[in-house]
């Protein structure tokens, strides 16, 4: 016995438990299927309404999909309905027994019965495949000239189905679009506008996509639909008037034909003058006299602008456009408020390409219509800013989304404020993304040093819980680029701060320790400008201040290494007080370190105490620590010479002004940020990596004349002698270079050492500047290291030129009998290639193969290398794998560069030269690079 | 366009869900594109019962936008194309509410329960091939009322 429909859903609903429901559900699917088997053809349709409930609810319906079809098929009318019905909802597009229908919906569709064909193109408009597209199209079509309204709407939606799965059947039904534009029904009018759009959308999609479809098969719709913009700008006038007034929804006239009229109207009139011009005047008219006191007038206002903004409007509508989103800000509706917010971040975007396009081609007069429409923009930052206020977190993202877009210089200082005012309020997960965000501002339009030092700081203390290592490290160089009065003004702050917090800002803590320690002396003396003074504070309190900070429980370890640098700093800038009890203490607290069981910690401590006893001219040699890196060649030596002091002061000295060039290279390195701030982490599973990068920033500072160094081994510690002295002349070098292999014991320890030296005189990750250094110590300070002096010179530091060559990574060419010649290719982001040219065949000469040897001056590796070319018509083209995706950074180990070999034959040769156009693309430091060049001056008439 | 029209209520439970872009099947293999429909459908639900009424109705989803109404107890959610208008659409679910409440004059949850083919046929004379296809009230409940006569 078969229950109703009706039944099983109070059945369903009687049931208490989600258990109940599904034993109902279990037993009624069971019947259902023994009914299928039974072909029990009566009840089919009642069984297949059933199916499509519990389909609703989740349960598997599958089992049902071919009793749709079977009831497709039937006469009658009542069961070709659920039919269908069940068709468009038990089946997707996917499923196979689809192409079964296709049959069926053919005889429908040619059905007498309009409500039968009725029901055929609304399945063929909901569910149609490619195939049955391509199959079903003509029948379509030949309800687009139906007398009936009713099936020519539902043809149009069907066929723009039809159209997006197969656009190649698009240049067949052009024509038939356009006399449809003149249909009296409104329906057929909203429809096929809405095919227009999608055959549009479809084509330009298709041109996108494929470069070389426009010339294939050309742009038929578009082509064919502007010359209709007349026709739907005099349609659009006559539903403004009230032609349509029995559609009017929501309290405006006929907002979805509007709406859509409009959306069409914006993808002809981009990009095309004349299109633009025609549609000008009805814009402007539904701009200024649509109803706004509802939704629907709003909607159509809505999509007006966006049109305004997309078409080639002139400059007066474009600022009525943006005046239209001023007003929507203060509407009270969020909905409308966060369309305004949307559209107008989407219309800065487009007004800065805009404009970057405009100065490409520089006229000045499109660059102040750009700027018309921007300072209508401006206009309304209060209102934006406000936004910021909202209760809804989606309102206030757009918000701020828009104010990182409407920050320039003039307005920098009032943005950020906001901002700065919004970080206080907005939820912790926001704020580091914020802070990064204030960070780019800043560097890019601050005013002056000090606001910039009073912002980062303000920042710092609102936020340096979440602030990331990146925007640490800018304060600090920020305040180590100021002058020597907006240090300590910084400095007094950052301490005024420290004691204000508690403890929890772990940012503010990293940037304040470390100020405190490289300015530390500057406190000493009280500080006052024109609106705030700073008392002196003695010794004794900045100690203190720095002994809570590490004495809490909360305080992390890069917070206690920084802190431990700033006690030797402090060290050295307190000496000249002569208050012993401070220094015997401040040593004491380095020293304390000595025993932790963090490594770092401890070698720091060690390394510290070492230097600062170097300084005051005490030898140590009794503890192990030292002695590994010091004592190798001390013999018993009791007092260290002037040199070794002069240079241990040296490296605790101020540090020099950070070259911003090298500064910016290094940002983009994930090493940066880690540098900075661990300011000493020696990292000696890579020295040879970095060593090489601060290597190559000295060879960019010299100019390319780096110093010579021989062997990779060497080349770290003749980066370190670099770091805090140059070598002026190669003779000294030399000398100094001996000096190191003399103490061959001393080697393995030194690069961890040199780094923290390094980082302690002059954060060597920035590759700082030698040429910036005040003075150079007399004699050299890697003597500290290796006293006794050698004069037993080894023979790779006599090696000549190629050696050189070597280390830094160029290619070093190989002793071929006859030299090749080399042409120099595109470089990009650090990566540049040379294409080495050869004839493989001595007879044809038009053959070559081109070597192209990549080399990468980044300090990370590059991966997912790849280089494609392309080649004039006259010449073919093979081309080999490269030797290998990734390219590490060059430097020391040539015997990994990466080649690529192509195999180019000039047809032309002596008439026309070789010429490649090549696309790079490689990512790099997990972001995608690409870049396109052209490459000429191969010798001329040989390739 | 619109990807798919849902009507929920408040536990949940669909009340009327129509796909016309089916969801992409994953590519793990874990489920066809069925299962996944019903695990947007459960995720739409999660995400537009969440939201405080001062909220704007308009929430990002994957690649595309949900336009969600609620009226009394249930929920009805647009999905369309990130670049359609907003506005628009919440006018859309406004007259297919207004369509129903005229045709079961008054309309309650359980009408929709009950006569679920009858909402999908008011449906399908509304909306075909994911764009609007009649927005006249009148005609659309007149074309209903004829195919309702011949059963």
């Amino acid at each position: 016995m078969s229950l109703k429909l009706r039944d099983l859903i109070r059945k369903v609903r009687a049931c208490k438990t989600a258990a109940e429901e599904r034993a109902v559900i279990a037993k009624e699917s069971a019947m259902i299927r023994t009914a299928i088997r039974e072909e029990q053809s009566h009840f089919r349709h009642r069984n297949v309404a059933k199916l499509l409930f519990m389909h609703m609810l989740g349960y598997p319906t599958h089992f049902g999909q071919l009793e749709c079809m079977k009831l497709i098929a039937s006469p009658h009318f009542p069961e070709k309905r659920i039919g269908y019905l069940g068709m468009m909802l038990l089946l997707s597009e996917e499923a196979d027994v689809l192409m079964l229908s296709t049959n069926a919906l053919k005889n429908d569709l040619t059905s007498s019965n309009r409500f039968v064909s009725g029901l055929a193109l609304c399945a063929i408009g909901n569910l149609a495949t490619a195939d049955m597209s391509r199959d079903l199209a003509p029948e379509v079509d030949k309800h687009l000239k139906s007398s009936q309204p009713y099936l020519r709407k539902k043809a149009c939606l069907a066929m723009a189905r039809c159209l997006t799965k197969c656009p190649e059947m698009v240049e067949d039904f052009v024509d038939r679009v356009v006399t449809l534009l003149k249909d009296r029904s409104h329906g057929v009018l909203i429809s096929v506008i809405q095919l227009m759009t999608q055959v549009l959308i479809v084509e330009q999609k298709s041109v996108l996509e494929n470069p070389d479809y426009e010339d294939d098969y050309g742009t038929p719709c578009q082509d064919a639909f502007v010359k209709l913009v007349p026709s739907l700008v005099k349609l659009m006038r006559n539903v403004t008037g009230g032609g349509y007034a029995a559609n009017d929804a929501g309290g405006a006239t006929d907002i979805f034909l509007q709406v859509h009229i409009l959306a069409l109207l914006r993808l002809l009139g981009a990009g095309n003058e004349q299109a633009s011009e025609e549609m000008n005047d009805v814009l402007a008219q539904v701009a200024t006299n649509t109803e706004t006191s509802k939704n629907a007038g709003n909607a159509i206002l809505y999509e007006c602008v966006q049109t305004i903004m997309a078409v080639e409007a002139d400059d007066g509508l474009r600022v009525l456009a943006v005046n239209i989103l001023g007003r929507f800000l203060l509407n009270r509706d969020n909905n409308i408020r966060y369309v305004a917010l949307n559209t107008l971040s989407k219309c800065v975007v487009d007004e800065k390409n805009r404009r970057a396009e405009d100065d490409l081609v520089a006229t000045g007069d499109d660059d102040e219509s750009a700027n018309n429409a921007a300072s209508a923009l401006q206009k309304h930052r209060t209102t934006i800013v406000d936004c910021l206020k909202d209760p809804d977190v989606t309102i206030r993202q757009r918000a701020l989304e828009l104010i990182y877009h409407l920050v320039n210089s003039e307005n920098v200082e009032s943005l950020t404020a906001e901002l700065l005012n919004y970080l206080v309020l907005c939820p912790r997960d926001h704020r580091g993304d914020i802070c990064t965000r204030v960070l780019r501002v800043v560097e890019k339009y601050s005013p002056n040093d000090r606001w910039r030092v009073d912002t980062l700081i303000t920042m710092l203390t609102i936020a340096g819980r979440e602030t990331s290592r990146q925007v640490q490290s800018a304060s600090i160089i920020y305040i180590s680029r100021a002058s020597e009065d907006l240090r300590a003004y910084a400095t007094h702050k950052l301490i005024k701060a420290i004691r204000d917090d508690d403890g929890s800002q772990r940012g503010l803590l990293v940037v304040g320790v470390w100020c405190i320690g490289e300015y530390g002396d500057l406190l000493l003396s009280p500080y006052s400008n024109n609106e705030e003074s700073f008392s002196a504070i003695d010794t004794n309190s900045i100690l203190e201040t720095l002994e809570e900070v590490i004495g809490r429980h909360t305080c992390t370890e890069d917070i206690k290494r920084v802190a431990l640098t700033a006690f030797t700093k402090l060290s050295e800038r307190f000496a000249n007080s002569g208050d012993t009890a401070t220094l015997g203490k401040l040593q004491e607290l380095v020293k304390k370190n000595s025993k932790s069981q963090t490594l770092e910690l401890q070698l720091r401590s060690c390394e510290y105490d070492a230097l600062i006893n170097a300084m005051k001219g005490i030898k140590v040699a009794s503890a192990p620590a030292s002695d590994d890196i010091f004592g190798a060649t001390a013999g018993g030596d009791e007092t260290l010479s002037e040199a070794v002091i002069a240079a241990a002061k040296e490296a605790l000295a101020r540090m020099p002004v950070v070259d911003l060039r090298v500064m910016n290279r290094q940002k983009s390195s994930a090493y940066a940020d880690d540098d900075m701030i661990g300011g000493l982490d020696t990292k000696p599973a890579a020295p040879a990596q970095k060593k090489n990068d601060d290597l190559l920033d000295l060879e960019d500072i010299f100019g390319g004349g780096a110093p010579a160094a021989p062997q990779p081994a060497a080349s770290s510690n003749d980066a370190l002698t670099n770091g805090s002295a140059p070598a002026p002349a190669p003779a000294s070098d030399m000398d100094l270079l001996s000096d190191i292999f003399s103490a061959p014991a001393a080697t393995p320890a030194a690069p961890a050492t040199g780094m923290s030296m390094n980082g302690g005189a002059s954060y060597d990750p920035f590759g700082s500047m030698p040429s910036s250094q005040p003075q150079q110590p007399p004699s050299n300070p890697l003597d500290a290291f290796a006293p006794t002096p050698t004069p037993a010179p080894l023979p790779t530091t006599t090696a000549p030129a190629p050696a050189v060559d070597d280390i830094f990574g160029a290619p070093a060419p190989a002793p071929a009998p006859k030299q090749n010649p080399v042409v120099q290719g595109p470089s990009h982001e650090g990566l540049s290639i040379e294409f080495e040219c050869t004839k493989p065949e001595a007879l044809s000469r038009a053959k070559s193969t081109l070597i192209a040897k990549f080399k990468n001056s980044n300090s990370a590796a590059i991966h997912g290398l790849s280089l494609q070319v392309a080649v004039p018509k006259y010449v073919t083209l093979e081309m080999k794998p490269p030797s290998s995706t990734t390219v590490a950074p060059s430097g020391g180990n040539s015997s990994a560069q990466v080649t690529q070999s192509i195999t180019v034959t000039n047809t032309k040769l002596g008439q026309k030269n070789l010429m490649l156009k090549v696309k790079l693309g490689f990512t790099l430091n997990g972001a995608k690079v690409e870049h396109m060049a052209t490459v000429s001056g191969f010798p001329a008439g040989e390739y | 366009m619109i990807r798919f029209f849902l009507l929920q209520n408040r536990q949940g439970k669909t009340r009327l869900s129509k796909w016309y872009i089916p969801p992409p099947t994953p590519h793990n293999g874990s489920g066809t594109s069925e299962t996944e429909k019903l695990r947007i459908e459960s995720e739409v639900h999660r995400l537009v019962t969440a939201r405080d009424k001062k909220y704007t109705n308009f929430i990002e989803y994957n690649n595309y936008k949900l336009i969600y109404r609620r009226y009394a107890g249930l929920f009805f959610t647009i999905a369309v194309d990130l670049a359609d208008n907003e506005l628009s659409y919440l006018e859309t679910i406004h007259l297919f509410v207004e369509l129903l409440d005229s045709y079961f004059s008054n309309v309650c949850e359980l009408d929709i329960v009950f006569n679920f083919n009858k909402v999908y046929s008011i449906l399908d004379e509304y909306m075909l091939a994911g764009e609007i296809e009649e927005t006249s009230k009148r005609e659309i409940l007149e074309r209903v009322k004829l195919l309702e006569k011949m059963e």
